[in-house]
């Protein structure tokens, strides 16, 4: 039954991607927009079915799945001599926890849709390419080769691209929509060269088997270096994940629908990098100085993110900054060894996510297309659901027991601390501090206080169709609930039990057997340690920020953005993303710009100068000799002639010297 | 017969030179003419100036006799057939462009 289920789980939204990019218009010219929506809207909901039936047995390792997960091989896709590609998926534990997210929050994004387009018209569009990403996803996570994974990579790439800027006209979105499309392909570059290390080093492509030779190989019989593998591997990652220094597309990506920036930008194609890196663990355990490598871009992109969210004021580049810095806290983690917690705030990070994102949807719907947090305030009560389901997400980013956050956070910053890794651990805590912090200030200048709404738009606030709030309301319960779920009991918790043989053997040759879990010893001191920073990065934004009745203090706010000396130095560094938008257009539209304007000059003049001159060269000797071909046989002949007189003299005067 | 051979030189040099006026001559038509039928006329002149030295060396020369003779024959075939060609070609010519000029014939020039 489940060779069946597995490949319809991406076969299905591709089916639906086809229908509606064929028949969408003419659909909805006819029937309106529901007519094109149920056919994509009902497939995923259909796959979100057919995942669960296959999620449960992969997760608890029912047969026939096992620990190892079930192989589905459909096809011979490249056969090359001893080279080949199959056309396969394999489901294991980690990929179904992807599944999960994926199909769950998906879902939840396209009933959402309904309501968050009813006013466009290019509605079936939009769910098109909506279905093309569910299937370009679905693809990266169920392949069970590189070559197929990097197929799904490239998809949800073009997908991406397709939906950022699916405002097209508006020259904002087509240039964050390219924007990330070259960045993207930066990192691509180096994951493309480390699958090709991954088959010189193994000949084959397979994932499980190319990693357990890999680590089995000897040191001295590998072509390419275990490190440089890894980095090759984690360069796609950077890029997909947005890491620094690639991290620079993501904000701009919110130009996007929101719906695009809550499925793709933040709860689903983001995560890819961590799935690459944490499929890829063995590599990665066998290459430690690679890890290092991790963990510290992690830790460096959560804390740059966390700063420059003080600052921005449109309310989605907040989230997006937000989405860059827990990105980096699973990075961080996958780069201390703590693969289950990466894995745990991949999937707790992706509701909670998906929810702000789809409530600061909500928002802008509410205040009729406005994103700027200084032009809004005091809507908690008359967008109320809206509020509470953001309120819940604002708690459980922020890490306050016993909401999603607190569990996988503070797995991540636990593991941290006793694998020996405290810079991680005490930058980590720091980023927790802020993200409360700046979480709060999100939601204290969207929701509380006085209103700043243009006084026009004011009386027409009104909450969202029951689409929209319907997702918010099933997101907003995995966002309070799913920590204690999969999180419990402390240490040795449901969701590692799944995971565990995923990353056992990798986890074992890092740190051996790991130390009992002490609640009332080291962990709990730690668990106190991260809820104290959360809860004062809270009470901080609270106090400045206000909540409910409650008033800030704007002017203390105002009196902070416009100080001198090294606070200007920072606020300003913060609000101008830490100018690495100017720094990149330095480096590679100036300088590089220059550098590849002098590298034409090279091509144009000295090498095709070359070119041309052989070419000048040899017509101009040819024309020449061309006058000596008069066409008259009489001048031949006289050459001849002359020829034979000349050979038969010199004959004569040095052979034939009279003796 | 023996007083035809009495009457003939002696001496080679006389052959040889007849030889050598007869292929000067056979040179000077063929780059100097410019009408086709002359220029294979001068072809056959210098055929023959090749000819008459050939079989001078070999009635001077007892062991090259035989094979003078042999090679004097194939030359003469050569030169029969080489005259059928050369006229035909002549003819075709001459049926297109109405001249038996050769340096009119330029179709093939740029």
């Amino acid at each position: 039954m489940y060779e069946t289920l597995i490949p319809l789980i991406p076969l299905l939204p591709v089916l639906g991607f086809a229908f509606t990019a064929l028949f969408g218009r003419r659909l909805q010219a006819k029937g309106g927009r529901t007519a094109a929506e149920i056919v994509p809207v009902g497939i995923v909901i259909v796959v979100w079915v057919i995942a669960m039936m296959v999620v449960v047995p992969a997760l608890t390792h029912a047969e026939p799945f096992g620990e190892k997960g079930l192989g589905v091989k459909l096809w011979t896709w490249i056969p090359a001599g001893d080279f080949s590609v199959d056309l396969g998926f394999h489901v294991d534990a980690l990929t179904a926890a992807l599944l999960i997210v994926v199909t769950t929050i998906g879902m939840l994004v396209h009933i959402y849709s309904i309501g968050y387009m009813a006013h466009d018209p290019g509605a079936w569009r939009f769910f098109a390419y909506l279905n093309l990403f569910m299937f370009s996803m679905l693809v990266l996570v169920l392949a069970d080769n590189w070559v197929l994974v990097f197929a799904g990579w490239e998809l949800v790439g073009l997908s991406s691209y397709s939906l950022i800027g699916f405002w097209y006209p508006k020259r904002s979105a087509a240039l964050a929509a390219k924007k990330a499309f070259i960045v993207n392909r930066v990192g691509d570059v180096g994951f493309a060269l480390g699958i090709m290390a991954i088959w010189v080093n193994t000949g084959t492509l397979n994932i499980a088997e190319s990693l357990s030779r890999l680590i089995e190989m000897p040191a001295a019989e590998l072509t390419i270096p275990l490190v440089v593998v890894a980095l090759l591997v984690f360069c796609g990652a950077m890029g997909k994940s947005a890491q620094f220094p690639l991290h620079v597309w993501l904000p701009d990506a919110m130009e996007g629908p929101t719906p695009v920036s809550a499925l793709i930008h933040a709860a689903t194609m983001v995560n890819a990098g961590v799935y690459l890196v944490a499929r890829a663990n063995p590599l990665f355990a066998h290459a430690q100085e690679a890890m290092v490598v991790v963990a510290a871009i992690g830790i460096f992109t959560a804390i740059l993110a966390a700063s420059i969210a003080f600052t921005q004021t449109d309310i989605k580049r907040v989230l997006a900054y937000s989405t860059l810095s827990q990105l980096g806290y699973m990075f961080a983690a996958l780069g201390v060894g703590a693969y289950v917690a990466a894995i745990f705030h991949l999937m707790t990070h992706g509701f909670f996510k998906g929810l702000l994102f789809l409530g600061s949807g909500s928002v802008i719907h509410a205040v009729d297309g406005e994103q700027d947090m200084n032009r809004m305030g005091g809507l908690w009560r008359k967008i109320p659901i809206t509020h509470w389901t953001m309120l819940i997400g604002t708690i459980a980013i922020a890490g306050i027991p016993p909401l999603a956050g607190f569990f996988s956070k503070d797995e991540i910053l636990g593991e941290a601390f006793k694998f020996g890794f405290y810079w991680v651990w005490g930058i980590g805590l720091v980023v927790a501090a802020m993200t409360a912090f700046y979480m709060w200030r999100l939601m204290g200048k969207t929701f509380y206080g006085e209103s700043r709404v243009d006084p026009h738009v004011e009386p027409k606030i009104h909450e969202s169709p029951w689409t929209m709030t319907l997702p918010l309301i099933l997101l907003a319960i995995p966002a309070a609930l799913l920590g204690i779920a999969l999180g419990t009991p402390l240490g040795a918790s449901t969701l590692k039990g799944w995971l565990e043989p995923v990353f056992i053997e990798s986890e074992e040759y890092l740190y051996g057997t790991p130390a009992t879990y002490e609640l009332f010893g080291i962990d709990g001191y730690l668990i106190l340690a991260s809820v104290a920073v959360a809860a004062l990065g809270l009470v901080l934004g609270i106090w400045l920020f206000g909540a409910f009745r409650r008033r800030g203090r704007p002017a203390l706010v105002q009196r902070l953005t416009n100080a001198n000396g090294a606070t200007r130095f920072l606020y300003r560094a913060s609000l101008n993303k830490w100018w690495f938008d100017e720094l990149n257009d330095l480096l590679f539209i100036r300088v590089g710009g220059r550098v590849a304007a002098s590298l034409w000059w090279f091509d144009r003049t000295i090498v095709d100068g070359a070119v041309n001159g052989v070419g000048t060269l040899t017509r101009g000797a040819g024309g020449g000799l061309r006058q000596i071909q008069t066409g008259r046989v009489q001048n031949y002949a006289l050459g001849i002639a002359i020829g034979l007189i000349v050979m038969a003299g010199s004959f004569l005067l040095i052979v034939g010297q009279p003796r | 017969m023996l007083s035809v051979l009495d009457n003939i030189s002696l001496s080679l040099d006389a052959y040889l030179v007849l030889a050598g006026l007869l292929f000067a001559i056979g040179s000077f038509g063929f780059l100097a003419r410019r009408n086709a039928i002359s220029m294979l006329m001068s072809i056959e002149l210098m055929l023959n100036a090749v000819n008459l030295s050939i079989i001078a060396f070999g009635a001077f020369t007892i062991s090259l006799r035989e094979s003078a003779s042999v090679i004097a024959l194939i030359v003469i075939a050569a030169a029969a057939a080489e005259a059928t060609v050369g006229l035909a070609i002549v003819i075709a010519i001459y049926r297109n462009r109405k001249t038996p000029l050769v340096d009119e014939y330029d179709a093939m020039r740029q």
